[in-house]
Protein backbone atom coordinates (compact mmCIF):
# COMPACT_ATOMS: atom_id res chain seq x y z
CA UNK A 1 0.00 0.00 0.00
CA UNK A 2 2.83 2.24 0.09
CA UNK A 3 5.17 2.75 -2.33
CA UNK A 4 8.75 0.47 -1.36
CA UNK A 5 11.18 2.89 -2.63
CA UNK A 6 10.15 5.08 0.24
CA UNK A 7 10.65 2.09 3.04
CA UNK A 8 13.79 2.89 5.32
CA UNK A 9 13.60 0.37 7.48
CA UNK A 10 12.50 -3.46 7.27
CA UNK A 11 12.65 -5.97 10.72
CA UNK A 12 13.24 -9.34 9.01
CA UNK A 13 12.38 -12.14 11.53
CA UNK A 14 13.15 -10.80 15.16
CA UNK A 15 13.02 -12.65 18.01
CA UNK A 16 14.35 -11.96 20.95
CA UNK A 17 14.86 -14.48 24.25
CA UNK A 18 15.75 -13.71 27.25
CA UNK A 19 16.84 -16.46 30.30
CA UNK A 20 14.57 -17.16 33.01
CA UNK A 21 14.78 -18.75 35.95
CA UNK A 22 15.06 -22.82 36.20
CA UNK A 23 16.80 -22.47 32.89
CA UNK A 24 13.13 -21.55 31.06
CA UNK A 25 13.58 -19.07 28.14
CA UNK A 26 10.91 -16.32 27.95
CA UNK A 27 10.16 -14.90 24.12
CA UNK A 28 9.47 -11.41 24.47
CA UNK A 29 9.32 -11.06 20.69
CA UNK A 30 8.63 -13.85 18.21
CA UNK A 31 9.13 -13.71 14.38
CA UNK A 32 8.35 -9.97 13.46
CA UNK A 33 8.62 -8.34 10.04
CA UNK A 34 7.47 -4.50 10.04
CA UNK A 35 8.60 -1.72 7.52
CA UNK A 36 8.55 1.69 8.26
CA UNK A 37 8.34 4.15 5.36
CA UNK A 38 9.17 7.87 4.94
CA UNK A 39 7.06 10.52 6.21
CA UNK A 40 4.86 7.53 7.59
CA UNK A 41 3.66 6.46 10.98
CA UNK A 42 3.56 2.88 12.38
CA UNK A 43 1.17 2.27 15.72
CA UNK A 44 2.21 -0.59 17.70
CA UNK A 45 -0.27 -1.25 20.16
CA UNK A 46 -0.89 -3.84 22.98
CA UNK A 47 -1.36 -4.81 26.51
CA UNK A 48 1.50 -4.37 28.74
CA UNK A 49 3.86 -6.80 28.65
CA UNK A 50 3.44 -8.09 25.10
CA UNK A 51 7.39 -7.32 23.65
CA UNK A 52 6.43 -3.95 21.49
CA UNK A 53 8.78 -1.92 24.13
CA UNK A 54 11.36 -4.65 23.65
CA UNK A 55 10.61 -4.72 19.56
CA UNK A 56 11.04 -0.60 19.28
CA UNK A 57 14.54 -0.82 21.65
CA UNK A 58 16.43 -2.77 19.00
CA UNK A 59 15.30 -0.09 16.36
CA UNK A 60 17.35 2.89 18.51
CA UNK A 61 20.07 0.04 19.39
CA UNK A 62 19.34 -0.08 22.68
CA UNK A 63 18.92 -4.20 22.64
CA UNK A 64 19.51 -6.73 20.24
CA UNK A 65 17.53 -9.17 19.00
CA UNK A 66 18.35 -13.03 19.56
CA UNK A 67 17.52 -13.47 16.02
CA UNK A 68 16.59 -11.91 12.66
CA UNK A 69 17.88 -8.56 11.19
CA UNK A 70 17.14 -5.25 10.80
CA UNK A 71 17.96 -3.02 7.84
CA UNK A 72 18.01 0.38 7.81
CA UNK A 73 19.24 1.76 4.55
CA UNK A 74 20.49 -1.77 3.61
CA UNK A 75 22.69 -1.99 6.67
CA UNK A 76 22.27 -4.48 9.60
CA UNK A 77 21.97 -2.41 12.42
CA UNK A 78 22.20 -5.24 14.80
CA UNK A 79 25.56 -5.97 13.50
CA UNK A 80 27.20 -2.50 13.86
CA UNK A 81 29.78 -1.61 16.18
CA UNK A 82 31.72 1.22 16.98
CA UNK A 83 31.73 4.77 14.98
CA UNK A 84 29.71 2.97 12.71
CA UNK A 85 26.76 2.77 15.08
CA UNK A 86 27.97 6.06 16.80
CA UNK A 87 27.40 7.46 13.22
CA UNK A 88 24.11 5.69 12.16
CA UNK A 89 22.06 6.78 15.51
CA UNK A 90 21.79 10.06 14.34
CA UNK A 91 19.22 8.63 12.19
CA UNK A 92 17.17 6.98 14.60
CA UNK A 93 16.02 9.21 18.04
CA UNK A 94 13.46 8.18 20.60
CA UNK A 95 11.17 9.57 22.68
CA UNK A 96 10.72 8.59 26.05
CA UNK A 97 7.38 8.01 27.92
CA UNK A 98 8.25 10.12 30.93
CA UNK A 99 9.41 13.29 29.80
CA UNK A 100 11.02 13.76 33.79
CA UNK A 101 13.40 11.02 33.92
CA UNK A 102 15.00 11.46 30.31
CA UNK A 103 16.81 14.58 31.10
CA UNK A 104 19.63 15.05 33.24
CA UNK A 105 18.04 17.07 35.90
CA UNK A 106 21.05 19.34 36.27
CA UNK A 107 20.95 20.16 32.43
CA UNK A 108 19.76 23.10 31.32
CA UNK A 109 17.27 23.11 28.23
CA UNK A 110 19.86 24.92 25.70
CA UNK A 111 22.31 22.49 26.91
CA UNK A 112 19.60 19.61 26.44
CA UNK A 113 18.39 20.31 23.00
CA UNK A 114 22.30 20.94 21.76
CA UNK A 115 24.46 18.24 23.17
CA UNK A 116 23.28 15.65 19.93
CA UNK A 117 24.31 18.41 17.83
CA UNK A 118 27.48 19.40 19.23
CA UNK A 119 27.94 15.69 19.63
CA UNK A 120 27.89 14.62 16.16
CA UNK A 121 29.65 18.21 15.75
CA UNK A 122 26.98 19.98 13.91
CA UNK A 123 27.32 23.42 15.41
CA UNK A 124 29.51 25.05 17.67
CA UNK A 125 29.18 25.72 20.78
CA UNK A 126 28.89 29.73 20.18
CA UNK A 127 26.07 28.78 17.99
CA UNK A 128 24.12 26.90 21.07
CA UNK A 129 22.06 29.89 22.02
CA UNK A 130 20.43 30.38 18.69
CA UNK A 131 19.99 26.86 17.90
CA UNK A 132 18.37 26.14 21.25
CA UNK A 133 16.16 29.15 20.74
CA UNK A 134 15.00 27.77 16.86
CA UNK A 135 14.22 24.34 17.79
CA UNK A 136 12.12 25.06 21.01
CA UNK A 137 10.14 27.58 18.44
CA UNK A 138 9.77 24.94 16.49
CA UNK A 139 8.09 22.71 19.40
CA UNK A 140 6.03 25.84 19.97
CA UNK A 141 7.64 27.02 23.37
CA UNK A 142 9.01 30.45 23.51
CA UNK A 143 12.44 30.54 23.17
CA UNK A 144 13.27 32.17 26.82
CA UNK A 145 12.73 28.65 28.08
CA UNK A 146 16.80 27.49 26.85
CA UNK A 147 17.68 29.04 30.00
CA UNK A 148 15.21 26.95 31.99
CA UNK A 149 15.73 23.14 33.79
CA UNK A 150 13.76 20.57 33.17
CA UNK A 151 11.64 20.61 36.70
CA UNK A 152 10.77 24.28 35.91
CA UNK A 153 8.47 22.93 33.18
CA UNK A 154 5.16 21.21 33.27
CA UNK A 155 4.59 17.55 31.90
CA UNK A 156 3.82 18.61 28.24
CA UNK A 157 6.24 21.12 27.70
CA UNK A 158 8.81 18.53 29.20
CA UNK A 159 7.35 16.34 26.25
CA UNK A 160 7.87 19.26 23.73
CA UNK A 161 11.58 19.27 24.68
CA UNK A 162 12.22 15.96 24.66
CA UNK A 163 10.25 15.86 20.63
CA UNK A 164 12.75 19.09 20.41
CA UNK A 165 15.96 17.38 21.18
CA UNK A 166 14.76 13.90 18.74
CA UNK A 167 14.30 16.36 15.96
CA UNK A 168 17.51 18.52 16.38
CA UNK A 169 19.61 15.52 14.47
CA UNK A 170 16.83 15.72 12.06
CA UNK A 171 16.56 12.44 11.83
CA UNK A 172 14.82 9.88 9.42
CA UNK A 173 13.09 8.06 12.00
CA UNK A 174 11.57 8.64 15.45
CA UNK A 175 10.43 6.02 17.94
CA UNK A 176 8.23 7.39 20.41
CA UNK A 177 7.45 5.11 23.54
CA UNK A 178 3.89 5.59 24.70
CA UNK A 179 5.14 9.57 24.70
CA UNK A 180 1.80 11.16 25.38
CA UNK A 181 0.49 8.73 27.82
CA UNK A 182 1.96 10.66 31.31
CA UNK A 183 -0.23 13.68 29.31
CA UNK A 184 -3.61 14.93 29.82
CA UNK A 185 -5.87 14.41 27.25
CA UNK A 186 -5.94 18.56 26.30
CA UNK A 187 -2.37 18.23 26.74
CA UNK A 188 -1.76 14.73 24.27
CA UNK A 189 -3.86 16.81 20.84
CA UNK A 190 -1.50 19.47 21.19
CA UNK A 191 1.07 16.98 21.29
CA UNK A 192 -0.21 14.74 18.74
CA UNK A 193 -0.86 17.91 16.50
CA UNK A 194 2.75 18.82 16.46
CA UNK A 195 4.51 15.69 15.75
CA UNK A 196 1.85 15.77 13.18
CA UNK A 197 3.03 18.90 11.77
CA UNK A 198 6.90 18.13 11.76
CA UNK A 199 6.31 14.80 10.18
CA UNK A 200 4.90 16.52 7.68
CA UNK A 201 7.30 19.04 7.40
CA UNK A 202 10.31 17.11 7.44
CA UNK A 203 8.85 13.62 6.14
CA UNK A 204 9.64 11.96 9.23
CA UNK A 205 9.26 8.04 9.81
CA UNK A 206 7.47 7.52 13.07
CA UNK A 207 7.01 4.44 15.69
CA UNK A 208 4.68 5.11 17.78
CA UNK A 209 3.82 2.75 20.89
CA UNK A 210 0.27 2.81 22.42
CA UNK A 211 -2.17 1.00 24.54
CA UNK A 212 -4.98 3.66 23.34
CA UNK A 213 -6.90 2.75 20.04
CA UNK A 214 -8.86 5.73 19.94
CA UNK A 215 -5.51 7.55 20.28
CA UNK A 216 -3.42 5.57 17.52
CA UNK A 217 -6.00 5.23 14.78
CA UNK A 218 -6.19 9.77 15.01
CA UNK A 219 -2.81 9.06 13.65
CA UNK A 220 -1.20 6.35 12.79
CA UNK A 221 -1.14 5.42 9.07
CA UNK A 222 -0.31 1.76 9.76
CA UNK A 223 -1.30 -0.19 12.66
CA UNK A 224 0.31 -2.80 14.32
CA UNK A 225 -1.70 -5.32 17.25
CA UNK A 226 0.84 -7.53 18.79
CA UNK A 227 -0.49 -9.62 21.59
CA UNK A 228 2.33 -12.26 23.52
CA UNK A 229 5.11 -11.02 21.40
CA UNK A 230 3.60 -12.20 17.98
CA UNK A 231 1.91 -9.68 15.59
CA UNK A 232 -1.28 -10.80 15.26
CA UNK A 233 -3.03 -8.23 12.48
CA UNK A 234 -1.84 -5.31 10.71
CA UNK A 235 -4.26 -2.71 8.80
CA UNK A 236 -4.16 0.92 7.59
CA UNK A 237 -4.60 3.67 10.37
CA UNK A 238 -8.11 4.34 8.69
CA UNK A 239 -9.60 0.78 8.61
CA UNK A 240 -9.76 0.52 12.22
CA UNK A 241 -13.32 -0.67 12.42
CA UNK A 242 -12.89 -3.31 10.04
CA UNK A 243 -10.58 -5.09 12.28
CA UNK A 244 -10.38 -8.95 12.27
CA UNK A 245 -8.92 -10.70 14.63
CA UNK A 246 -10.74 -11.47 18.02
CA UNK A 247 -7.94 -9.97 20.24
CA UNK A 248 -8.55 -6.34 18.00
CA UNK A 249 -12.13 -6.78 18.32
CA UNK A 250 -12.06 -7.15 22.00
CA UNK A 251 -9.20 -4.44 22.49
CA UNK A 252 -12.11 -2.20 20.58
CA UNK A 253 -14.84 -3.27 22.52
CA UNK A 254 -12.91 -1.85 25.87
CA UNK A 255 -12.75 1.20 24.35
CA UNK A 256 -14.64 3.82 26.10
CA UNK A 257 -15.67 6.21 23.63
CA UNK A 258 -17.99 9.51 24.18
CA UNK A 259 -20.07 8.40 21.57
CA UNK A 260 -20.57 5.23 22.36
CA UNK A 261 -24.27 3.86 23.67
CA UNK A 262 -24.25 4.36 27.28
CA UNK A 263 -26.53 1.16 27.69
CA UNK A 264 -24.25 -1.30 26.36
CA UNK A 265 -23.37 -3.86 28.27
CA UNK A 266 -19.10 -3.89 28.35
CA UNK A 267 -17.96 -7.00 26.89
CA UNK A 268 -14.97 -7.19 28.00
CA UNK A 269 -12.23 -10.54 27.67
CA UNK A 270 -11.77 -11.54 31.87
CA UNK A 271 -9.28 -13.28 31.95
CA UNK A 272 -6.11 -12.42 32.63
CA UNK A 273 -2.35 -12.07 29.51
CA UNK A 274 -1.12 -15.21 30.21
CA UNK A 275 2.55 -15.27 31.51
CA UNK A 276 5.02 -14.40 28.45
CA UNK A 277 7.39 -17.80 30.46
CA UNK A 278 4.31 -20.31 29.00
CA UNK A 279 3.13 -19.30 25.91
CA UNK A 280 0.49 -21.58 24.42
CA UNK A 281 1.41 -23.79 21.69
CA UNK A 282 -0.10 -23.15 18.68
CA UNK A 283 -2.51 -19.90 18.48
CA UNK A 284 -0.89 -17.39 21.54
CA UNK A 285 -4.82 -15.96 21.97
CA UNK A 286 -6.82 -19.25 22.22
CA UNK A 287 -6.93 -19.06 26.06
CA UNK A 288 -9.27 -16.17 25.66
CA UNK A 289 -10.54 -16.56 22.67
CA UNK A 290 -13.90 -17.27 22.07
CA UNK A 291 -13.70 -18.43 18.05
CA UNK A 292 -10.84 -20.91 19.34
CA UNK A 293 -11.34 -24.45 16.97
CA UNK A 294 -8.73 -27.18 17.35
CA UNK A 295 -6.71 -26.19 14.97
CA UNK A 296 -5.44 -23.14 16.78
CA UNK A 297 -4.46 -25.37 19.82
CA UNK A 298 -1.82 -27.38 17.55
CA UNK A 299 -0.84 -24.61 14.97
CA UNK A 300 0.19 -21.34 15.59
CA UNK A 301 -1.34 -19.25 12.59
CA UNK A 302 0.60 -16.66 10.35
CA UNK A 303 -0.06 -13.43 8.77
CA UNK A 304 -2.15 -13.64 5.71
CA UNK A 305 -3.48 -10.92 3.75
CA UNK A 306 -6.90 -10.35 3.38
CA UNK A 307 -6.72 -7.13 1.34
CA UNK A 308 -3.47 -4.78 0.66
CA UNK A 309 -2.15 -3.54 3.41
CA UNK A 310 -4.51 -6.01 5.95
CA UNK A 311 -2.85 -9.17 7.13
CA UNK A 312 -4.29 -10.85 9.83
CA UNK A 313 -3.04 -13.67 12.05
CA UNK A 314 -5.99 -16.11 12.71
CA UNK A 315 -6.77 -19.31 11.42
CA UNK A 316 -10.77 -18.61 10.74
CA UNK A 317 -9.26 -16.36 7.78
CA UNK A 318 -6.25 -18.51 7.32
CA UNK A 319 -6.36 -20.95 3.86
CA UNK A 320 -7.18 -24.63 4.43
CA UNK A 321 -4.59 -27.20 3.33
CA UNK B 1 -26.96 11.30 51.29
CA UNK B 2 -23.43 13.12 50.93
CA UNK B 3 -23.26 16.66 51.11
CA UNK B 4 -20.66 18.92 50.21
CA UNK B 5 -21.57 22.52 50.67
CA UNK B 6 -19.30 25.34 49.35
CA UNK B 7 -15.88 23.88 50.93
CA UNK B 8 -12.79 25.45 50.77
CA UNK B 9 -9.61 23.35 50.98
CA UNK B 10 -6.05 25.17 51.99
CA UNK B 11 -2.77 23.62 52.14
CA UNK B 12 -0.46 25.85 54.29
CA UNK B 13 -3.54 28.93 53.83
CA UNK B 14 -3.42 28.69 50.05
CA UNK B 15 -6.57 27.50 49.08
CA UNK B 16 -6.59 24.45 46.42
CA UNK B 17 -10.18 23.91 46.19
CA UNK B 18 -12.69 26.95 46.35
CA UNK B 19 -16.36 27.12 46.78
CA UNK B 20 -16.93 23.43 46.04
CA UNK B 21 -20.75 21.66 46.12
CA UNK B 22 -21.49 18.31 44.93
CA UNK B 23 -24.33 16.60 46.43
CA UNK B 24 -25.39 12.73 45.88
CA UNK B 25 -27.92 10.31 46.60
CA UNK B 26 -27.56 6.65 47.12
CA UNK B 27 -27.16 4.02 44.22
CA UNK B 28 -25.57 7.15 42.30
CA UNK B 29 -22.25 7.56 41.00
CA UNK B 30 -20.87 10.37 40.05
CA UNK B 31 -17.44 11.69 38.56
CA UNK B 32 -15.01 14.50 38.67
CA UNK B 33 -13.05 15.26 35.77
CA UNK B 34 -10.27 17.65 34.71
CA UNK B 35 -6.81 18.08 34.21
CA UNK B 36 -4.03 17.47 36.94
CA UNK B 37 -4.10 19.71 39.12
CA UNK B 38 -7.21 20.88 39.38
CA UNK B 39 -8.01 19.89 42.53
CA UNK B 40 -10.19 16.63 41.96
CA UNK B 41 -8.02 14.15 44.44
CA UNK B 42 -8.29 16.59 46.98
CA UNK B 43 -11.95 16.61 47.04
CA UNK B 44 -12.53 13.20 47.43
CA UNK B 45 -9.77 13.15 50.33
CA UNK B 46 -11.67 15.65 52.25
CA UNK B 47 -14.42 13.72 52.12
CA UNK B 48 -12.68 11.14 54.07
CA UNK B 49 -10.66 12.99 56.07
CA UNK B 50 -7.24 11.72 54.89
CA UNK B 51 -5.89 15.37 53.44
CA UNK B 52 -1.98 14.99 53.23
CA UNK B 53 0.11 17.44 54.00
CA UNK B 54 -1.67 19.51 56.67
CA UNK B 55 -4.45 20.71 54.03
CA UNK B 56 -7.51 21.79 56.00
CA UNK B 57 -10.79 22.30 55.07
CA UNK B 58 -11.52 26.42 55.73
CA UNK B 59 -15.01 26.99 54.76
CA UNK B 60 -18.33 25.28 54.34
CA UNK B 61 -19.19 21.63 55.66
CA UNK B 62 -19.20 17.82 54.83
CA UNK B 63 -22.24 15.94 55.72
CA UNK B 64 -22.25 12.34 55.36
CA UNK B 65 -26.18 10.85 56.09
CA UNK B 66 -27.18 14.59 57.58
CA UNK B 67 -24.00 14.79 60.26
CA UNK B 68 -20.99 16.74 59.87
CA UNK B 69 -17.78 14.65 59.14
CA UNK B 70 -15.62 17.71 59.86
CA UNK B 71 -15.71 17.51 63.33
CA UNK B 72 -14.97 13.48 63.48
CA UNK B 73 -13.00 12.97 66.35
CA UNK B 74 -10.27 9.88 65.29
CA UNK B 75 -11.96 7.12 67.10
CA UNK B 76 -15.33 8.21 64.86
CA UNK B 77 -13.01 8.46 61.68
CA UNK B 78 -12.11 4.64 62.71
CA UNK B 79 -15.56 3.31 62.68
CA UNK B 80 -16.40 5.15 59.25
CA UNK B 81 -13.60 4.43 57.67
CA UNK B 82 -13.45 1.13 55.07
CA UNK B 83 -16.94 0.12 56.55
CA UNK B 84 -19.25 2.78 55.76
CA UNK B 85 -16.95 4.80 53.26
CA UNK B 86 -14.60 3.36 51.63
CA UNK B 87 -11.72 4.20 49.04
CA UNK B 88 -9.90 2.60 46.27
CA UNK B 89 -6.30 4.02 44.87
CA UNK B 90 -4.81 4.71 41.74
CA UNK B 91 -2.64 1.51 42.44
CA UNK B 92 -3.70 -0.71 45.14
CA UNK B 93 -0.27 -2.38 44.83
CA UNK B 94 1.31 0.85 46.76
CA UNK B 95 -1.27 0.77 49.09
CA UNK B 96 -0.74 -3.30 50.54
CA UNK B 97 2.33 -3.49 52.41
CA UNK B 98 4.96 -4.93 49.91
CA UNK B 99 6.41 -7.93 52.82
CA UNK B 100 3.24 -8.65 54.08
CA UNK B 101 0.92 -11.30 52.36
CA UNK B 102 -2.20 -10.84 50.72
CA UNK B 103 -4.07 -12.60 53.10
CA UNK B 104 -2.42 -11.59 56.34
CA UNK B 105 -3.57 -7.65 55.70
CA UNK B 106 -7.05 -8.88 54.75
CA UNK B 107 -7.50 -10.94 57.88
CA UNK B 108 -6.16 -7.85 60.06
CA UNK B 109 -8.52 -5.64 57.99
CA UNK B 110 -11.68 -7.53 58.52
CA UNK B 111 -10.84 -8.15 62.49
CA UNK B 112 -10.06 -4.60 63.07
CA UNK B 113 -13.86 -3.76 62.35
CA UNK B 114 -15.23 -6.60 63.06
CA UNK B 115 -15.34 -9.28 66.35
CA UNK B 116 -14.26 -12.51 64.21
CA UNK B 117 -11.96 -15.31 64.59
CA UNK B 118 -8.87 -15.52 62.06
CA UNK B 119 -10.23 -18.48 60.26
CA UNK B 120 -13.14 -16.78 59.52
CA UNK B 121 -12.10 -13.56 58.43
CA UNK B 122 -10.08 -15.87 55.84
CA UNK B 123 -12.92 -17.02 54.42
CA UNK B 124 -14.90 -14.03 54.41
CA UNK B 125 -11.24 -12.58 52.37
CA UNK B 126 -11.39 -15.53 50.07
CA UNK B 127 -15.00 -14.86 49.53
CA UNK B 128 -14.67 -11.17 48.65
CA UNK B 129 -11.83 -12.04 46.05
CA UNK B 130 -13.85 -14.46 44.46
CA UNK B 131 -16.41 -12.34 43.93
CA UNK B 132 -14.07 -10.05 42.37
CA UNK B 133 -13.96 -12.65 39.79
CA UNK B 134 -10.19 -13.09 40.75
CA UNK B 135 -9.47 -17.01 40.54
CA UNK B 136 -8.39 -19.28 43.31
CA UNK B 137 -8.95 -16.34 46.21
CA UNK B 138 -7.03 -18.71 48.39
CA UNK B 139 -4.00 -18.96 46.56
CA UNK B 140 -3.59 -14.76 46.39
CA UNK B 141 -4.46 -14.49 49.71
CA UNK B 142 -1.22 -16.85 50.04
CA UNK B 143 0.92 -14.35 47.40
CA UNK B 144 2.67 -11.19 47.50
CA UNK B 145 1.58 -8.13 46.27
CA UNK B 146 4.44 -8.18 43.77
CA UNK B 147 3.31 -12.00 42.98
CA UNK B 148 0.07 -10.43 41.42
CA UNK B 149 -0.67 -7.99 37.96
CA UNK B 150 -1.80 -4.79 38.12
CA UNK B 151 -5.53 -5.68 37.25
CA UNK B 152 -5.10 -8.19 39.94
CA UNK B 153 -3.52 -5.93 42.53
CA UNK B 154 -6.29 -3.70 41.74
CA UNK B 155 -8.92 -5.73 42.42
CA UNK B 156 -7.65 -6.78 45.41
CA UNK B 157 -7.84 -3.06 46.36
CA UNK B 158 -11.96 -2.77 45.25
CA UNK B 159 -12.35 -6.43 47.39
CA UNK B 160 -11.18 -4.95 50.48
CA UNK B 161 -12.34 -1.58 50.39
CA UNK B 162 -16.23 -3.78 49.44
CA UNK B 163 -15.65 -5.96 52.21
CA UNK B 164 -18.13 -3.87 54.56
CA UNK B 165 -20.49 -3.27 51.58
CA UNK B 166 -19.72 0.89 52.13
CA UNK B 167 -22.55 3.21 51.32
CA UNK B 168 -20.23 5.37 49.96
CA UNK B 169 -16.91 4.53 47.52
CA UNK B 170 -14.60 6.99 46.72
CA UNK B 171 -12.16 5.80 43.74
CA UNK B 172 -9.43 7.54 42.87
CA UNK B 173 -7.98 7.40 39.16
CA UNK B 174 -8.77 3.05 39.98
CA UNK B 175 -8.15 2.02 36.22
CA UNK B 176 -5.50 4.55 34.73
CA UNK B 177 -2.66 2.45 35.46
CA UNK B 178 -4.26 -0.59 33.79
CA UNK B 179 -4.44 -1.79 30.29
CA UNK B 180 -7.78 -1.20 28.17
CA UNK B 181 -8.93 -4.41 28.66
CA UNK B 182 -8.15 -4.85 32.61
CA UNK B 183 -10.02 -1.34 32.64
CA UNK B 184 -12.96 -2.20 30.86
CA UNK B 185 -12.97 -5.39 33.52
CA UNK B 186 -12.98 -2.94 36.49
CA UNK B 187 -15.30 -0.50 35.38
CA UNK B 188 -17.81 -3.48 34.70
CA UNK B 189 -17.37 -4.52 38.55
CA UNK B 190 -17.80 -1.04 39.87
CA UNK B 191 -20.92 -0.67 38.07
CA UNK B 192 -22.47 -4.27 39.48
CA UNK B 193 -21.14 -3.22 42.74
CA UNK B 194 -23.81 -0.48 42.37
CA UNK B 195 -26.50 -3.08 41.25
CA UNK B 196 -25.82 -5.26 44.28
CA UNK B 197 -25.21 -3.54 46.98
CA UNK B 198 -26.74 -0.11 46.39
CA UNK B 199 -23.12 1.69 46.87
CA UNK B 200 -23.32 5.23 45.76
CA UNK B 201 -20.05 6.22 43.98
CA UNK B 202 -17.50 9.01 43.31
CA UNK B 203 -15.04 8.46 40.75
CA UNK B 204 -12.44 10.69 40.08
CA UNK B 205 -10.63 10.06 36.30
CA UNK B 206 -9.10 12.21 33.31
CA UNK B 207 -10.41 9.66 31.17
CA UNK B 208 -13.79 11.07 30.03
CA UNK B 209 -14.90 8.13 28.29
CA UNK B 210 -14.66 6.06 31.45
CA UNK B 211 -16.80 8.81 33.01
CA UNK B 212 -19.05 8.70 30.74
CA UNK B 213 -20.06 5.39 30.93
CA UNK B 214 -20.25 5.25 34.54
CA UNK B 215 -21.57 8.53 35.66
CA UNK B 216 -25.53 9.99 36.42
CA UNK B 217 -23.52 13.23 37.33
CA UNK B 218 -20.14 14.70 35.78
CA UNK B 219 -18.39 17.70 37.72
CA UNK B 220 -15.89 19.43 35.76
CA UNK B 221 -13.26 21.04 37.69
CA UNK B 222 -10.65 23.33 36.43
CA UNK B 223 -7.88 25.32 38.93
CA UNK B 224 -9.36 23.87 42.21
CA UNK B 225 -13.47 25.57 40.60
CA UNK B 226 -16.05 23.45 39.25
CA UNK B 227 -15.68 24.84 35.95
CA UNK B 228 -18.71 22.53 34.99
CA UNK B 229 -21.70 20.02 36.30
CA UNK B 230 -24.50 18.06 35.59
CA UNK B 231 -26.03 15.09 34.42
CA UNK B 232 -24.54 13.26 31.70
CA UNK B 233 -26.24 14.26 28.84
CA UNK B 234 -26.05 17.73 29.73
CA UNK B 235 -22.35 17.85 30.16
CA UNK B 236 -22.09 16.09 26.15
CA UNK B 237 -24.12 17.62 24.46
CA UNK B 238 -24.59 20.93 25.75
CA UNK B 239 -22.37 23.31 24.59
CA UNK B 240 -22.66 25.89 26.93
CA UNK B 241 -19.27 26.32 28.54
CA UNK B 242 -16.12 26.07 26.24
CA UNK B 243 -13.96 24.58 28.79
CA UNK B 244 -15.79 21.32 28.85
CA UNK B 245 -15.91 21.63 24.96
CA UNK B 246 -12.45 21.81 24.29
CA UNK B 247 -11.83 18.58 26.90
CA UNK B 248 -14.20 16.74 25.15
CA UNK B 249 -12.81 17.76 21.92
CA UNK B 250 -9.42 16.42 22.99
CA UNK B 251 -10.68 12.79 23.43
CA UNK B 252 -9.03 10.71 21.05
CA UNK B 253 -12.49 8.80 19.60
CA UNK B 254 -12.96 6.16 17.57
CA UNK B 255 -13.99 6.88 14.05
CA UNK B 256 -13.05 10.56 15.12
CA UNK B 257 -11.00 12.79 13.81
CA UNK B 258 -7.95 11.91 12.19
CA UNK B 259 -4.84 14.16 12.08
CA UNK B 260 -3.29 12.80 8.64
Amino acid sequence: MFDEKDMILEAKHVTRRFPASGGRELTACQDINLKFYRGKTLGLIGESGCGKSTFMRFLVRLDVPTEGEILFKGKDLTKLKGEELRQTRQYIQMVFQDPSGSFNPKMKIRDIICEPLLNFGRIKPSEKDVVARKFLEAVELPGDFADRYPHNMSGGQRQRIAIARAIALEPELIIMDEATCALDVSVQKTIIELVCRLQKEKKIAIGFIAHDLGLIQAFAHQIAVMYLGTIVEILPGEDVDKAQHPYTKALLSAVFDMNMDFTKKIESIDSEIPSPLDVPSGCPFQTRCDHCMERCRQERPALTEIKPGHEVACHIFGREE
Amino acid sequence: MLEIKNVTISYQDRPTVKDFSMSLKEKEIASLVGESGSGKTTVIRAVLGLLAGGGRVTEGDILFEGTSLLKNTPDQWRRLRGTDISMIFQDSGAMLNPIRKIGDVFVEYIRTHENMSKGEAWKKGVEMLERMRLPSGDNIMRSYPFQLSGGMRQRVGIAMAMTFQPKLLLADEPTSALDVTTQAQIVRQMMELRDEYGTSIIIVTHNLGVAAYMSDWIIVMKDGRISDSGDRDAILNGNHNDYTRKLLEAVPSLGGERYV
